[in-house]
């Protein structure tokens, strides 16, 4: 139909249009009124001291560098398996949050089109549920330590907390879509063998969507593993609380000991969760 | 093959939600739960942040500040995201190894950019933020750099990935035709990949905002450097004035890039 | 013979379109009926009414002399009416057995269906179905990797099990080839005569309602085009069945 591509073209184009001014808009702003200037950047002093990090980093004069002590390393190594820990736990707790709260989430259950059941309920704590996912995913982890850090003590619990509060929101909705996407034949076909309710998930819907699950879970892992450095800045413990405490100590060799341990269990985390996945296809 | 209740195929996905469920209980036992964990009187602020969030702060002060901050941090997801894909061309292209002449130059093209790619991706864009203000200074570079270079990761692998799953028939068919390799990339494989690039990076743009916000961690303005004065100053009913910004620019993102990605794909 | 299903002038209308208009007939005990009709004619509307998948606008169905609105609890249906569709209708990512034993979970309790994915439950019920379908050795595997025909199998092993009074069948054989189809429709059948079970189903071939069942219904534009024993429906009531336009 004419009309409709019509539209759809005006749409796409007026959003390209939108984003370049946009673009053009944040340039302008970042360069006139917060007078941030290229030259600046690059004069000489900012080289001096970028060379002299960057020196600092690798070691390079410095008297007794990280790399040759042991304790760093122990203590590196244990800070590594403090935030793995806390990789773990996060997802945890963001995985039981999400499946408790799930099916209620699927559009096809709340309008009941799934189970053939309809219940007078079933959009109210749709809307709830889904209304708290979108405030638990837009709020970022690191706002989330923040306010997290003013109640518990630092530690892995309060980072996993933060981590899980931010990432419950992301597995809810991902979750949410995949039951939206199931065949609802075999389902229906469930409830007219006479199967209840908790019978129908656990023979219709778990079986179909647990390994899409899965694999959303294992990849929601990687993507906290790169971030349990970043709520540890804010005292959530972890590799991060140690990478903070060495910036501001100038103990730059420290830094670069704990960002191999860091990127080492990044590259990790990914191999391990892309061979399970792999697994369960 | 003799089937029976044992074979693992049968039961690797059960297998595997054990494994997981059973590294998931281990971890529970490294913290010590008991009333040690929260702070004395943590009740009380946890009860106080709760109360807070039904009363933000609607002052017209705050309300002006807000603005202010969330225009800060949507600029600088926007140059940075802008940076991002640039760098996604450069590397992106490459590291499909589309361009090479045969299959020795690919793969080493191949591994080599896309080693770069993985690298910047690897680091989280806080902990480049932080980098570059060490080495730079506060700059809003530091906040726009530092958001370039992971996305420009990101955006880098899934484009390469992208152009190499390209369908191969109009391709052959181009240099059929006499295209030489640059022609083919020009008029083969960008124009078909381009839908499927815009809506990934329009979906990239939503994460970038929320990046954008924490890099006040470091020092740099905008919401959450909003956030982090008004946590410190102990006034909850401003922080919930912020964050709420924060959730209204990325629910806007989020429905804006989800009704062109949705108009693209049809 | 005593009568099991009964319905009585049952109309549905979707958005304007009537699907089915006044629709009364009855059904003895153990009888086989094939509906037949051009598409659109409402015969799965007539299948989904009955399974109680749609309610009727008005008219009433009676099941053993009870109007089908006392069968509200599944459970209690389930050991009445079982209902098989295309093969689509299992849980692809299950192995055999759980979609054959899927057919006892009106017995189960919660308990007892969580335990039998750790051990199979109630397992002698599945053997029984499935060597009666001839499937025995796919006892363990996978359910979605089973070509189309031994994917319906499967679903009759489920009805096997289930083993309610009567069967729905609604295009049992449609997405099968003839063999795979006539091999189906003869297990049906079978099933139905030994277990004293009666049949309803709709099928496109009328060949096939001939020669597997007892009594032909054929529906035209939601009404009873005629009703009658297999053996009395000649090639001239077919033609004027599936003509286009009456007195065209």
């Amino acid at each position: 139909m004419t009309v409709r591509k019509r539209r759809k073209i005006t749409f796409v184009t007026a959003s390209v249009y939108a984003l370049l001014l946009l673009a053009a808009a944040s340039w302008l702003s970042i360069f006139s009124f917060e007078k941030a200037s290229l030259t600046t950047l690059f004069s000489e002093q900012n080289l001096l001291h970028t060379g002299k990090f960057f020196k600092g980093l690798f070691g390079i004069g410095e008297e007794n560098p990280a790399f040759f002590s042991k304790e760093s390393w122990e203590n590196a190594f244990n800070l590594t398996v403090e935030t793995l820990i806390m990789s773990v736990m996060a997802t945890g707790f963001a995985t039981i949050a999400a499946f408790l709260t799930v099916v209620p989430a699927a559009r096809n259950v709340a309008d009941g089109s799934l189970t053939l059941a309809k219940k007078w309920h079933g959009w109210i704590s749709f809307g709830i549920i889904r209304g708290g996912y979108i405030f638990s995913r837009a709020v970022p982890e690191l706002v989330w330590a923040m306010i997290i850090i003013f109640i518990f003590k630092p530690g892995i619990l309060p980072g996993a907390i933060a981590l899980a509060l931010h990432n419950f929101g992301i597995l809810g909705k991902l979750c949410a879509e995949v039951i939206e996407d199931l065949e609802t034949r075999p389902v229906r076909n469930l409830a007219s063998s006479g199967a209840s309710r908790v019978q129908i998930l656990l023979y219709g819907v778990l079986p179909a969507a647990l390994p899409r699950f899965l694999t959303y879970i294992l990849y929601r892992w990687e993507v906290i593993m790169r971030t349990t450095i970043v709520v540890g800045f804010v005292g959530a413990g972890g590799l991060g609380q140690q990478f903070k405490l060495s910036m501001s100590f100038f103990h730059y060799t420290d830094i670069t000991l704990l960002l191999v341990f860091y990127l080492i269990l990044v590259f990790a985390a990914d191999f391990i969760s892309e061979k399970a996945r792999y697994l369960i296809k | 093959m003799d089937k029976s209740w044992f074979t693992f195929d049968l039961h690797k996905r059960k297998i595997l939600t054990m494994i997981l469920l059973l590294v998931f209980i281990l971890s529970l036992f490294s913290v010590e739960w008991n009333s040690n964990l929260i702070h004395s009187g943590g009740f009380e602020t946890a009860k106080q942040i709760f109360v807070a969030l039904f009363q933000p702060d609607l002052s017209t002060d705050i309300l002006l500040l807000a603005v202010e901050a969330s225009w800060s941090t949507l600029s600088y997801a926007t140059a940075g995201m802008s940076l991002a894909i640039f760098i996604a061309f450069i590397f992106g292209i490459p590291a499909s190894g589309v361009l090479a002449e045969n299959a020795k130059t690919k793969r080493i093209m191949r591994s080599f950019f896309r080693g770069h790619l993985g690298f910047m991706r690897a680091i989280h864009e806080l902990v480049w933020a932080w980098l570059f203000v060490a080495s730079i200074g506060l700059s809003p570079f530091a906040a726009i750099f530092a958001l370039a270079i992971p996305y420009g990761g990101i955006l880098g692998r899934i484009f390469a990935d992208m152009l190499e799953d390209v369908p191969r028939e109009p391709i052959l068919a181009l240099e059929a035709a006499g295209a030489s390799r640059l022609q083919t990339l020009w008029y083969g494989y960008l124009p078909m990949v381009r839908t499927s690039i815009i809506s990934y990076a329009m979906y990239r743009f939503e994460c970038a905002v929320r990046s954008s916000a924490i890099m006040s961690f470091v020092g740099i303005g905008g919401l959450g450097y909003q956030i982090h004065l008004s946590l410190d100053d102990l006034h909850y009913n401003e922080v919930w004035t912020f964050v709420f910004f924060l959730i209204f620019l990325v629910i806007i993102i989020d429905a804006w890039s989800n009704q062109l990605r949705k108009r693209l794909v049809r | 013979m005593p009568e099991i299903i009964s319905l009585n002038q049952i109309s549905k209308t979707y958005e304007r379109k009537i699907a089915l208009s006044s629709l009364s007939f009855s059904v003895n005990k153990g009888e086989s009926i094939a509906l037949i009709g051009p598409s659109g004619a409402g015969k799965t509307t007539l299948l989904n009414i009955m399974a109680s998948i749609l309610t009727p606008d008005e008219g009433e169905i009676f099941i053993d002399g009870s109007p089908l609105s006392d069968f509200k609890d599944q459970r209690k249906r389930a050991k009445k009416i079982g209902v098989i569709r295309q093969q689509f209708d299992l849980v692809g990512e299950l192995p055999v057995i759980h979609n054959v034993l899927a057919g006892r979970l009106s017995d189960w309790g919660v308990f007892k269906s969580l335990l039998s994915f750790l051990i199979p439950q109630d397992k002698q019920y599945a053997v029984k179905a499935l060597e009666r379908v001839g499937l025995m050795d796919k006892l363990y595997d996978r359910t979605s990797i089973l070509s189309g025909g031994e994917q319906q199998r499967v679903a009759l092993a489920r009805l096997l099990v289930q083993n309610p009074e009567i069967i729905l069948a609604d295009e049992p054989v449609a997405s099968l080839d003839p063999a795979r189809a006539e091999d189906i429709l003869d297990l049906l059948a079978n099933i139905a005569v030994e277990e004293k079970q009666t049949l309803m189903a709709s099928l496109h071939s009328v060949e096939y309602a001939k020669k597997y069942f007892d009594r032909i219904i054929a529906l035209k534009n939601g009404e009873i085009f005629f009703d009658l024993p297999a053996a009395s429906v000649t090639d001239a009531h077919i033609a004027s069945l599936y003509k286009l336009k009456e007195q065209a």
